[in-house]
């Protein structure tokens, strides 16, 4: 029997989402609280789960980069590091605190039925899609700073092999990792209904973003889905207005699917192309996840309003999550997930300006939103 | 020997975005201290945001106080008290 090469990348991408979703709903995995709480609650407990990912991750990409499995190294789509990428990563480490969880924290709280959080995944639409108006202006800047002569990775830059290097970041992360288990500090005691740790939700989550890899042609990423809706929705109303918008029309992907040897193009424009194939199922799987991690433990609700200035504060992070998405020009969940674990520059400012971002709105929600 | 009655403060604060459920616990818990201390209040947050259910009764205890946390239809309802 045939199976479509459609099918197939659509099915993996679901299920790696449905994975993804059901997992982080479990653990309550949170990358927006990792770093929030650093200066909310002067707490590295969540952070820890992420450095455990990192060095798993690193060792399962490289391993896979040493077996000849990856597709492409590093992976299609990820680019040069830029100050001007930095700023996006401020902005958006001020939005995910406003939108109480970053670009997949939204979609699982989503899935679980958190209204905030709808709010917030509207305005990463409306965000993502007001990046438009500005693509020209914020491009020709990121070109004007970007450093290390364009090299995408610390190893590449140093035409180095990336081996010793990821050896050398994992035996730090591993050491820090070895040190909080012998202290009882990477697990917690749970109370909620079928909880999982954080740090088994990260090994599930570094198995995905493998899987991904080798199955799709890059790790995870959302937020080309974003703008993509956004171009959808606006075209309804503006077709020639988006029609000549750059962005819209930029086909930055261009890739063969490892899989099935299908060619994946497209962009952040409203036509149905590979970046739709891609992330639209992963963004329903995601979402589908969660709903059935909270249906089967009976924790779906829709029916809990929260406080008028937490629905403003999740629409505001919304949107500047969805523009600094574009502005970094990449989300979290790109950079810390797949960027890291490869030494990416483009990741590691991302990294630099996430963490400003996140003491910043942790300033405005404890001043403004929660009262 | 008889005990007084214990008044039970309770928080509604289901749906709301994280880490609000965390931040108003803490500052309930600061405003009546000296009462959950002399055992004449205890509070009760009805929260949907699993994290807390680890977060709220972590707190607690690192101040002193006593959390139970009990699993209700689709939330949970975490009781902080004196020690007890």
């Amino acid at each position: 029997m045939f199976v479509s090469p459609t099918v197939i990348v659509t099915a993996i991408g679901l299920m790696l989402g449905l994975i993804a979703g059901f997992v982080m709903h479990r653990a309550d995995f949170c990358i927006a609280g990792m770093f929030r709480d650093l200066f909310l609650f002067r707490s590295t407990a969540r952070l820890r789960a992420l450095v455990l990912y990192l060095a798993v991750a690193m060792v399962l990409f490289e391993g896979a980069r040493l077996l000849g499995l990856l597709p492409l190294y590093p992976f299609p789509l990820l680019g040069p590091a830029s100050l001007a990428g930095t700023l996006g990563g401020v902005l958006f480490g001020i939005g995910m605190v406003l939108a109480g969880g970053c670009v997949v924290g939204t979609l699982y709280r989503l899935g679980a039925g958190n209204r905030p959080s709808l709010v917030a995944f509207i305005g990463l639409i409306i965000g993502s899609a007001l990046y438009a108006e500005f693509h020209p202006f914020w491009k020709s800047l990121l070109t004007a700073t970007t450093l290390f002569s364009g090299s995408i990775t610390i190893p590449q830059y140093f035409s180095l092999s990336p081996t010793p290097l990821i050896a050398v970041a994992v035996a730090i992360l591993g050491g820090l990792v070895t040190f909080w288990c012998r202290h009882g500090q990477l697990s917690r005691r749970l109370y909620a209904k079928g909880a999982l740790q954080l740090w088994q939700a990260a090994l599930v989550l570094a198995g995905v973003s493998l899987a991904s890899y080798l199955l799709i042609g890059m790790p995870l990423g959302i937020t080309n889905a974003y703008a993509k809706i956004g171009a959808m929705g606006e075209q309804l109303v503006f077709p020639d207005h988006v029609a000549d918008l750059g962005f819209f029309a930029s086909q930055p992907l261009s890739c063969r699917n490892p899989l099935t040897g299908m060619m994946l193009t497209g962009g952040p424009g409203p036509a149905l192309d590979g970046i739709a194939l891609i992330q639209f199922p992963l963004i329903a799987g995601i979402i589908l996840g969660s709903t059935v991690s909270a249906l089967s433990l009976g924790e779906f609700t829709l029916g809990h309003p929260a406080p008028w200035r937490q629905y403003l504060s999740a629409a505001v992070g919304g949107i500047l999550m969805g523009l600094a998405s574009r502005m970094a020009p990449a989300c979290n969940v790109w950079h810390f997930l797949g960027g890291l674990p490869i030494l990416a520059f483009s990741s590691i400012f991302f990294l630099a300006g996430i963490l400003p971002g996140a003491w910043l709105g942790a300033c405005i929600l404890t001043r403004w939103v929660v009262r | 020997m008889t005990s007084a009655a214990v008044d039970t403060i309770e928080y509604d604060i289901r749906g709301q975005i994280c880490p609000s459920t965390l931040l108003i616990a803490l500052r309930e818990i600061n405003s009546h201290a000296a009462a959950l201390r002399k055992g004449e209040v205890a509070l009760l947050f009805l929260t949907t945001n699993r994290d807390s259910t680890h977060t709220i009764p972590e707190s607690a205890q690192n101040m002193g106080f006593c959390a139970v946390v009990a699993p209700r239809d689709g939330y949970y309802a975490i009781r902080v008290s004196g020690n007890e």
